[in-house]
């Protein structure tokens, strides 16, 4: 069995239409992997597991608030083969609903209506047919050199900066980005030239860089804008990674509902190879199944190995020990397009962009504001600034997630807060992706609080007990307690699971799924007093 | 010249790590687990077999590290020159409790039905570190494969912690891969491709699964058919397998009260892993079939026939007696080569030399087979 065998099991799972009876063995008799784990694996992925459901829809805290459960309803009634489905990073576009592998923004009732019983008929009148459809994004008009990225300009031809970083040498790239203070952008900020040092002065001469683009976190979906309006950036900034730390081969994987993005990604990769700009490094693709977990790193190189996507123990970092046990750097999508900008315009510049941290930084907002979208504003603006770029907010602000579902809650008192990692992260919640959910005075926040705990328990991989169990044991510990089933409190543990969740699991996930629940009850506690929940 | 008036300080190993204050040496590749162990601190685990590579999965085996924010699995974390581990701490007993609190929500409440089988290692350590037990129950999600028709293999989802010993059990020690770990999240169960009985699978029915299972979730059916007590009601006898030459050592699970009293051998369990040659290991054989043990068929005594052709029971001296004047009686009448020899893939290496000098030298015919030689 090869490394390339094993990992083409998920595609030939998809290639066959999921996992259905027999297809299994078919797969271990062609690849050599046993057919045992061919089952393990399909099983873990819902768009291979589930692969009846042609329809999914988001239900997300900002697309049930944008309408999902009606779409929902209506599909269900029309006996279209639906459910739901985790975020499918399209909080700005609501509701998001997945048909097959393509996500559609804004699907109405009325597009439900129009399709009949035919899923594959399913359309969105806001982008119907093949339309390559963005986000609303901002600011417009800055001039060259203001915004790090600048989603709003076209791309820019391929290959000068990375010309700019091979003349500048391995080593002169890695300095530029310390002195730009280039933080992670997919959710722990951890200082990028740590990571590409660290993989340069590596013994094993094999490495790779691997493009994180399964983006998924409730609340953002600003990879997803980069991709579709930006690719010259994130190929840019793969090939001058490659070059700084030595590498051939770069893996981008994109999760399974970036059908649109994937397309123009390919269509550029494929310019790059024809060109030859970038001598001999390659760019490979990977097409996700329909699992969160895997935006965990080591989640994401065992997905890319063809397994189950179960985050891996830490250390060894992926630094050390990455995919397929070699070297590996593996960035967030807004991470590496930022790469270029620093190269041409350097580190001090770059460092300037920000206010209280390093660079601009593209923020997603969505919920209860005038005009949800992407806005590159400098890292540590104000929640109103934001909310002021993006058209204001509708009705009264009450609260606000600053960075995700795993951010948890912050109160509107916190409105005017730096949003960066170092304050958040005192606070106790995080900036994680940036991805802002607005909520105004007609949500209660126990209602919200248990949309978050069904998002994490959906989507826990099960390898460890405290994420495994205490995910659906705060969930259904909240909805007891709105049913008023309180005996003595089912509400009473929470802390205590809650607490382990945080020591005991094994990855980010489990260990920020409590978030939402314990902010909520710190900073709600009147929401949890009513007994039954309004909906929001 | 040098003066010395002070003795040298006590050399510290060239590798040591702190257990509890106490320096513990210890060898390049060694994990925080087998230094503590070696140290005699008490950590608990459950997904950990030595047989294994260390999964870090079921989080019980957790220490506080010096210098590092997080708790790590002390399974999974190799030791580290000059690193100080602590394994009692208020911090490691709050992380006991509640993480065996949280295990119990998804477990059987009903004693007799998690101990179904085996000992049940999570609730000896939930009641060991007692933790809370009032947090309440959820019903399990996980599949069962009760439709599975192998005669050997019990799988009691309800009661699996998706701890993967069996997975990685099948995989890493027996090369099988029968089985696996399947959905995800508390959907996570053990399965076979396409829910398959285990015969229809790779699976060799060599019950490792059974043998490292934490909390008996996997469990053997013939007990379950016999409703044998708790395995710790059991008297553990040590023995040979007597199946092939090997010698793998095996510990029947006598009933002491069964068949009026005199015992019964209700099960077979492997010594543990470590202790004896097989290394905890057996095959289908030595695990599941040891029901000829009280058989009423089975032969207890030699038997010759009398003149009417029937076989009746004799010492072991005339047995042989009258083995040994027929077999002389054939060569005499017909020759060395009138005589053939079969010897029997269940006899020693050193058994089956002596049948073949007993073929060669004593009766000098080259006519001798082992039934495992085709």
């Amino acid at each position: 069995m090869s490394r390339h065998d094993a990992a083409s099991v998920p595609d030939r799972l998809r290639e066959a239409g999921g996992l259905l009876e027999g297809v299994a063995r078919d797969i271990a008799r062609e690849t050599g992997v046993p057919e045992a784990h061919v089952w393990g694996i399909g099983s873990f992925y819902h768009m291979l597991s589930r692969s009846e459901a042609k329809v999914r829809v988001c239900t997300g805290l900002s697309c049930l608030l944008g309408g999902a459960q009606e779409v929902l309803d209506a599909a269900k009634a029309q006996g279209l083969p639906v459910e739901e489905a985790s975020c499918l990073a399209g909080c700005d576009v609501p509701p998001a609903v997945l048909r097959d592998r393509r996500t559609m923004p804004h699907v109405t009732v009325e597009d439900v209506k129009a399709a009949g019983s035919d899923w594959s008929k399913l359309d969105s009148a806001a982008a119907p047919g093949e339309t390559e459809w963005t986000g609303a994004v901002g600011p417009e008009g800055a001039a060259d050199g203001e915004l790090a990225i600048d989603l709003c300009k076209p791309a820019a031809p391929l290959g000068a900066a990375f010309k700019a970083a091979s003349e500048l040498g391995p080593e002169g790239v890695i300095d530029l980005l310390e002195a730009a203070g280039l933080q992670g952008r997919g959710g722990a900020g951890f200082p990028a030239h740590i990571k590409w040092r660290g993989v340069a002065g590596q013994a094993e001469q094999e490495r790779f860089v691997v493009l994180n683009a399964d983006e998924g976190e409730p609340g953002t979906f600003k990879d997803r804008e980069c991709m579709l309006r930006r690719p010259d950036l994130v190929l840019e900034g793969l090939a001058i990674a490659a070059h700084a730390i030595g590498a051939k081969d770069c893996y981008l994987y994109l999760r399974g509902e970036f059908e649109v993005p994937l397309g123009i990604i390919r269509r550029m990769i494929d310019e790059a190879h024809a060109s030859g700009i970038y001598g001999d490094i390659h760019f490979h693709t990977h097409e996700g199944n329909g699992a969160y977990i895997c935006g965990e790193e080591t989640a994401l190189l065992e997905a890319l190995e063809g397994k189950r996507g179960m985050p891996r123990i830490k250390p060894p970092f992926p630094v050390e020990v990455g995919l397929w046990g070699k070297p590996t750097l593996i960035h967030n999508v807004e991470t590496i397009a930022c790469v270029p900008g620093i190269v041409e315009r350097g580190g001090e510049w770059f460092r300037g962009l920000g206010r209280t941290e390093a660079g601009t930084k593209l923020y997603c907002v969505s919920g209860h504001v005038g005009q949800p979208g992407t806005y590159e504003l400098p890292l540590g603006v104000s929640l109103d600034e934001l909310v002021a770029a993006a058209g204001g907010y509708v009705g009264e602000l009450k609260a606000f997630s600053p960075g995700g579902a795993s951010s948890g809650f912050l109160p509107a008192e916190r409105r005017g807060d730096p949003l960066d990692f170092a304050h958040l992260g005192g606070l106790g919640s995080m900036l994680g992706s940036a991805g802002v959910v607005v909520l105004n005075d007609t949500v209660d926040m126990r209602w919200a609080a248990a949309q978050q705990l069904r998002f994490f328990e959906a989507e826990s991989c099960g390898q460890c007990a405290p994420c495994r169990i205490g995910t659906r044991y705060l969930r259904e510990s909240v909805e007891r307690q709105a049913r008023g089933d309180d005996v003595d409190g089912p509400l009473a543990n929470a802390a205590d699971a809650a607490w382990q969740m945080n020591e005991g699991s094994i990855c980010g996930l489990g260990q920020a799924a409590p978030l939402p629940l314990t902010s909520a009850l710190k900073y709600f506690p009147e929401a949890f007093e009513e007994e039954t929940s309004k909906e929001g | 010249m040098i003066e010395r008036s002070e003795p040298d300080p006590p050399k510290r190993p060239a590798r040591s790590i702190q257990v509890d204050g106490r320096q513990m040496p210890f060898q390049a590749g060694e994990t925080i687990l087998e230094v503590a162990q070696r140290a005699g601190a008490e950590i608990p685990t459950l997904c950990h077999d030595p047989r294994l590579e260390p999964a870090g999965a079921c989080r019980t085996c957790l220490v506080e590290v010096e210098g590092q924010r997080r708790l790590l699995p002390a399974c999974k974390t190799p030791a580290q020159d000059g690193a100080e581990v602590r394994t009692e701490t208020e911090r490691i007993d709050r992380h006991r409790k509640t993480l065996f609190a949280l295990y119990l929500t998804d477990h059987p409440q009903d004693i007799e039905v998690a101990e179904r089988g085996a000992p049940n290692e999570l609730l000896e350590m939930a009641a060991r570190y007692e933790a809370p037990r009032d947090w309440g129950f959820m019903e399990s999600l996980r599949d069962n494969r009760d439709a599975d028709r192998n005669p050997y293999i019990h799988f009691n989802a309800d009661t699996c912690i998706s701890c993967a010993r069996c997975t990685r059990y099948c995989e890493e020690v027996e090369g099988v891969s029968a089985i696996t770990l399947a959905g995800r999240g508390a959907e996570t169960t053990i399965a076979t491709v396409d829910g398959l009985s285990l015969m229809d699978t790779t699976c060799e029915m060599c019950g490792g699964c059974v043998d490292v299972c934490p909390t008996g979730a996997m469990g053997e059916k013939m007990p379950l058919t016999r409703e044998a007590k708790p395995e710790r009601e059991l008297t553990k006898v040590r023995s040979t397998c007597n199946f092939c030459g090997v010698g793998c050592q095996l510990d029947l699970n006598v009933d002491p009260d069964a068949n009026d009293g005199r015992g019964q051998v209700v099960k077979v369990t492997s010594p543990p892993a470590g202790t004896t040659t097989n290394d905890g290991n057996l095959c289908v054989k030595g695990r599941f079939a040891y029901d000829f043990i009280h058989h009423e068929e089975r032969i207890t005594s030699p038997l010759v026939r009398n003149d009417a052709g029937e076989l009746v029971p004799t010492s072991w001296e005339n047995a042989l007696s009258v083995a040994a004047a027929g077999l002389h009686g054939v060569s005499e009448r017909h020759g060395p080569n009138g005589l053939g020899f079969v010897s029997s893939s269940r006899c020693t290496m050193e058994e089956n030399y002596l049948v073949q000098k007993l073929s060669r030298a004593v009766f000098k015919t080259n006519n001798i087979h082992q039934c495992a030689a085709t």
